[in-house]
């Protein structure tokens, strides 16, 4: 009986760390948005509202593929290299299907996999 | 008989989950209300995975006690992605012991051993919850379910407590949720609660247990502790406790695993650090792939006995060097001397073990 209890608090607790990290994750969600409505009414405001939408320049953008592919080669490093080699870079959708298997089997966080993806398909 | 076993094991699991409705709603309703944010495209579907056969092969040569033994064996395992959300994946094991008969020239294979390990499916039903059923391996520590395949781990000898809290053969029968997930920004969070039913037939036998496994892990000092928790619900129906640790200093090129479990039938833990002499300013295209290995382990009997455990106190120390030719390709050695009051014995080992990946299907361009 006492044991059963053990479970279901061990369940329990679980459960309370599900949802304070999904409450963690609407309430990054919201604030994203609501960045994204505060740069939108800014932009509007501008004097030149009726200019069109410039294209992001070259080099923002090639900095921040770089920041990605470091940040992916960083937590490759830190979560595959937990259990096993480095393995070289494999062809995108056999990454895919590998790092599909790593979420379940390594348990590695959504945005981990994101991350990894795509710096080992790059 | 055995019809009788089955039923009164059915039985007993419905009591069980009947038992633990109200946590399992508790999830289910929480699995109901993630938030339609969370069901953003995966990254997969830029890239749309395929079929895969991969595994790890390998040809292990032991002395134990001055007793050789060759041991080729083959693991393949498959992995099948069904749309965005599901996975199925099998491992299979085919193996066979080449030994020395008295009075015959040579080595003499025995029947080769097929079994499979595992044959599960998994839904991943959000960033934070996977669910499985069918047949998988037991989350209880870290050795059987994240390091046991012969290209992954770094001393081919099993550790002395591996059969603790695994089930007669390594997996169990049933359900599990598990998944990971960032709790804070300093660390991320991963479980794996499951229920096991009873199953008598070899080699897919397994035991009626539950339990869970939940780690923490800090990335930035790449540091990983967890525990493990479970309930045999038969035989003497006691409690397992377990503990792991993995970590690899930022600074140097070294792992550290170790872990401890506790059963009525034996306790002990193992430690073993590796590291890569990736350091040395020489020969530096060899040395980054070279790793010395040491494992010391204890084990301590306990109060029931088990066939698969050790039958008296034991202490073993190994050390060994790995060669990693190529990308899933290594050369390992190590050498163990095993101490206990039933006798000491060295324990050598050699082996060539190899991972590979065959694609079953195209397999798209790099961007």
């Amino acid at each position: 009986m006492r044991k059963t209890w053990i479970l279901r608090c061990c369940l329990a607790a679980v459960a309370l760390l599900v949802r304070s990290a999904m409450a963690q994750e609407q309430e990054k969600a919201e604030k994203s948005s609501g960045t994204g409505a505060a740069a939108a009414a800014a932009t509007a405001s501008s004097p030149d509202m009726h200019s069109p939408a410039l294209p992001k320049p070259g080099r923002e953008v090639v900095a921040e593929e770089r920041a990605a592919r470091l940040e992916g080669e960083k937590r490759f490093r830190t979560n595959c290299g937990r259990c096993h080699q480095q393995p070289h870079k494999f062809p995108p959708r056999v990454m895919a299907t590998a790092i599909r298997h790593m979420r379940v089997r390594a348990m590695i966080t959504d945005e981990d996999m994101r991350f990894i993806l795509r710096y080992m398909t790059q | 008989m055995k019809r009788t076993t089955i039923f009164i094991s059915l039985r007993g699991c419905l009591r069980t989950l009947a038992g633990l409705t109200p946590v399992i709603a508790l999830l289910l309703a929480l699995t109901a209300f993630v938030p339609s944010a969370l069901g953003q495209a995966a990254p997969e579907e830029e890239a749309r995975p395929i079929p895969l056969l991969t595994g790890s092969a390998g040809f292990l040569t032991g002395f134990t006690g001055g007793q050789p033994d060759l041991h080729p064996l083959v693991t393949p395992l498959v992995l099948l992605p069904i749309g965005p959300k599901w996975l199925f994946e099998t491992r299979a094991t085919l193996e066979t012991d080449l030994v020395q008969v008295p009075g015959r020239s040579g080595f003499h294979s025995g029947p080769v051993q097929k079994e499979v390990e595992y044959a599960q499916l998994d839904f991943i039903a959000n960033p934070y919850i996977t669910m499985t059923v069918g047949r998988f391996l037991t989350p209880f520590g870290i050795f059987n379910e994240r390091l046991y395949p012969v290209w992954i781990r770094n001393l081919q000898s099993d550790p002395l407590i591996l059969p603790i809290g695994i089930g007669p053969s390594n997996a169990s029968t049933g359900a599990m949720m598990r998944g990971g997930f960032r709790a804070h920004p300093q660390f991320n969070i991963n479980y794996a609660v499951y229920f096991s039913a009873l199953s008598t037939t070899s080699p897919v036998d397994s035991d009626r247990f539950a339990g869970g496994r939940a780690g923490i892990f800090v990335p930035k000092a790449r540091l990983e502790i967890g525990g493990s928790f479970q309930h045999l619900l038969q035989q003497e129906r006691s409690d397992l406790f377990g503990f792991h640790l993995i970590w690899q200093p930022t600074r140097l090129p070294l792992d550290i695993r170790g872990e401890y479990a506790d059963s009525k039938r034996g306790s002990g833990y193992w430690i073993e650090p590796a590291y890569k002499l990736s350091q040395l300013p020489f020969l530096q295209n060899e040395m980054r792939r070279t790793q010395l290995v040491a494992r010391y382990q204890q084990f301590f009997t306990g109060p029931l006995p088990s066939d698969s455990l050790p039958p008296v106190n034991t202490k073993q120390f190994e050390f060994g060097l790995n060669y990693y030719f190529l990308d899933g390709l290594k050369g390992s050695s190590n050498y163990g001397r095993q101490f206990s009051s039933a006798g000491n014995a060295n324990v050598w080992t050699l082996g060539l073990t190899y991972r590979f990946v065959v694609p079953l299907g195209p397999t798209g361009s790099a961007r």
